[in-house]
């Protein structure tokens, strides 16, 4: 079983449909074989039994055995005799046996003459019981021989039977034309293998041959070059349904790999420019100026800046991570309206005195993660204000649709061109400012919100005209 | 903390403001833009810092420069745009490309759009030192001499040899390093750790009495006697103060 599973698919195939080709090849074979030996026997037995009838029928009137009261138990060997020489021929032998089973004539008179076969008792028995068509195969000195055996009855259809011929005649004729048939059988049999045999594999070949291609394709694939296609011929099989589905998969397993990629490197760019900073000002402070109070004092400060950028990019980086396992999102039903009671006093430190409007919208049951929701609330916010004049106001609100419920974070602020639109929610992204004040962004705020949304099968979308301003708008499923 | 000799200035770097190299920084990071100034002024060329490309374009309008150092990623105008205007525009000053990418096309944008080194992010601030002094020498700014003379002291820093008053005089790598340093800033008070760090490296973790030693080692082959040429400034470290040649 081992050594069968070692074997390739085209081998396994190949070797399943030569034995089926042999097993059925044979059948046929040895089935026609059989019946032509069949044909042969009971042409030769009924050849026979017709030219022995009307001996054996002359013989009982020239004998007068037709009288009734002809002492049939002592069957005179003499007549026997004559029977069994009249129906003697050069091929044929016969004896004949009375009711006891005893040889009481045998026509063998000439040496070329065949050799009788002793009487089988068993065939015998049922001949003189009455059956009239007993034929069988025995052998004499290893050559076959067929044996029939004729009851001898006083009148035809009589069932007083005093005694039996058996004939046997040799089969070696019948061996002959047996032996060229089947010789001409084998060669046919042998032919219709060996050539199906290589059409079969051929056909294998050719039928696996575009699974060979795409065994090699996942080979190279494997070892990362992911450009690589499988080329189908317009194939409407399993194969082909198999290669297109599988280019499919490496298209989406490539833009996958790619976007994977193009994170880590954002990321690591995102990491090196705090580095910079700090490596910078570390060498600077070393190299002397630390001997001078002022200059440490603000070298100190850029680096405490830095560390606490990097300390909120990693953070930021970790939360996104948090947020590929769907296990780390506990929901539970939470009621609107209580919720943003509950978050206002959290989004008024944050506004830090700035006009925050928390419009009271529909009462509404959502199914969320309440730590998740006020994250992302925070992070619009934090958004929402940082691209908008001071003067202007941030409005919070929600509205009901069918299933869900929509959330908003308005702002009055710059707002961003189609093009900046277009990339806003990408990881790292970030757009151009001319009024952001504070601390420098990282670009995963509106990202993140957006991985969060989603872990809660909500969407997030994002509306904005510059100069006007911009609304983030995400949806939550009902609770 | 920047003491001067009671005398004024006898060494040949010029510390006067009108001679000084002048170096423009267009760098919006203001972390990045803080240590560059700090460290280039401590080396003492004049710095200008600029947040953002259009700024820079202006200020390069107004005056003149001998090298300018520019970041790719600015809020406005992309490094690259800048580098190409201040080519269109004529003048022939040296530009530092400052880069975080790494990637080939990236250099080879930067040099083609007329950049003549880039420098990746996070650099050391010696690499940057000496790409800026390797693209003033091309340029034909850099007033550096081979030789360093004060007083009676000539250091060639090219055959590593000192001498006084003509004789020579045998130093350790660490003694001249040290000598190096006081001569190309006179009158500057280093503390122990500035001269530790600067002559024997960021990684050293002895304690700072080395310092002491190697001083010590110095005057003695020197024949510094007190007064002093290498003196004790009290609580801070040590000062280098040239003998006075002429008036």
């Amino acid at each position: 079983m081992k050594a069968w599973e070692k074997l390739s698919l085209r081998a396994r195939l190949g070797l399943l449909y030569a034995a089926l080709l042999i097993f059925s090849v044979v059948l046929v074979g040895c089935y026609s074989y059989w019946n032509i030996w069949q044909l042969f026997i009971s042409n030769k037995s009924s050849h026979l039994r017709a030219r022995a009838k009307p001996i054996i029928e002359h013989w009982i009137l020239d004998n007068d055995l037709a009288k009734p009261d002809f002492p049939y138990l002592n069957l005179n060997p003499q007549n026997a005799l004559v029977l069994s020489r009249d129906l003697t021929s050069r091929d044929a032998v016969a004896i004949i046996l009375n009711r006891k089973g005893e040889v009481i004539a045998n026509g063998k008179r000439l040496p070329e003459e065949p050799e009788a076969p002793p009487p089988d008792k068993k065939y015998l028995h049922r001949a003189l019981s009455g059956e009239n068509e007993v034929t069988y195969l025995s052998q004499v000195n290893g050559k076959p021989v067929l044996v029939l055996l004729i009851p001898l009855r006083l009148q035809p259809g009589s069932s007083l039977i005093f005694g039996v011929v058996q004939i046997s005649v040799m089969l070696t004729d019948i061996n002959q034309i047996l032996f060229s048939h089947g010789a001409m059988l084998i060669a046919l049999v042998a032919t219709i293998l060996i050539s199906g045999i290589i059409a079969g594999f051929w056909l294998i070949g050719v039928s696996l041959k575009d699974l060979h291609g795409l065994l090699a394709t996942c080979n190279q694939i494997s070892k990362g070059n992911f450009s690589r296609r499988v080329s189908v011929k317009n194939r409407r099989d399993e194969i082909g349904q198999l290669a297109t589905s599988f280019n499919r998969m490496i298209d989406q397993l490539e833009a996958t790999f790619a976007s994977q990629q193009r994170f880590v490197v954002n990321a690591a760019h995102e990491l090196l420019t705090p580095l910079t900073g700090l490596r910078g000002s570390l060498e600077v402070m070393l190299r002397g100026a630390q001997d001078d109070p002022a200059s440490t004092a603000r070298l100190s400060k850029g680096m405490y800046k830095e560390v606490n950028r990097l300390i909120r990019l990693c953070e930021q980086l970790l939360g996104l991570s948090r947020l590929e396992s769907l296990s780390n999102v506990h929901k539970q039903s939470i009621v609107l309206p209580e919720f943003f009671n509950d978050f206002e006093p959290q989004a008024q430190v944050l506004a830090r005195g700035r006009s925050l409007i928390i419009k009271q919208g529909p009462y509404a049951r959502v199914s969320a993660d309440p730590d998740l929701l006020k994250q992302i609330l925070l992070n619009l916010l934090s958004n929402a204000l940082r691209y908008s004049s001071p003067e202007t106001a941030v409005v919070i609100s929600w509205k009901l649709l069918p299933e869900q419920v929509e959330i908003w974070v308005s702002d009055q602020g710059e707002g961003m061109d189609k093009e900046t639109l277009s990339h806003i929610l990408e990881p790292f992204y970030q757009g151009k400012s001319t009024i952001a004040s504070g601390e420098k962004g990282i670009g995963l705020g509106l990202s993140l919100a957006k991985s969060m949304v989603e872990a809660h099968e909500g969407a997030i979308r994002v509306e904005s005209e510059p100069g006007k301003g911009t609304t983030v708008f995400f949806t939550l499923p009902l609770g | 903390m920047i003491l001067y000799g009671k005398s004024g200035i006898i060494y040949a770097m010029n510390t006067d403001n009108n001679n000084k190299i002048r170096l423009l920084v267009i760098e919006d990071d203001p972390v990045i833009t803080e240590f560059l100034c700090t460290g280039l002024k401590y080396e003492g060329y004049d710095v200008t810092p600029r947040a953002a490309g259009k700024t820079g374009l202006d200020t390069l309008q107004q005056a003149t420069f001998d090298l300018i150092i520019l970041d790719v990623m600015l809020p406005d105008i992309d490094g690259f745009e800048v580098c190409r205007r201040i080519r269109d525009r004529g003048p022939d000053v040296p530009i530092l490309m400052l880069t975080v990418k790494k990637e080939i096309s990236d250099r080879v944008k930067g040099l083609d759009s007329g950049a003549d080194d880039y420098l990746t992010k996070p650099f050391s601030f010696d690499e940057l030192l000496a790409r800026i002094r390797a693209l003033l020498r091309r340029s034909g700014k850099a007033r550096e001499n081979k030789k360093l003379q004060a007083g009676s002291i000539v250091l060639d820093m090219e055959s590593r040899e000192v001498s006084r008053n003509g004789k020579r005089i045998d130093l350790t790598p660490t003694e001249f390093g040290l000598l190096e340093l006081f001569m190309r800033h006179p009158h500057r008070a280093f503390t122990r750790e500035t001269l530790l760090n600067r002559v024997l490296g960021y990684h050293y973790d002895g304690g700072t009495n080395i310092i002491d030693v190697h001083i010590s080692h110095l005057r003695n082959k020197l024949g510094d006697r007190p007064p002093h040429l290498i003196r004790t400034i009290y609580a801070v470290g040590y000062a280098f103060y040239p003998e006075e040649t002429g008036p």
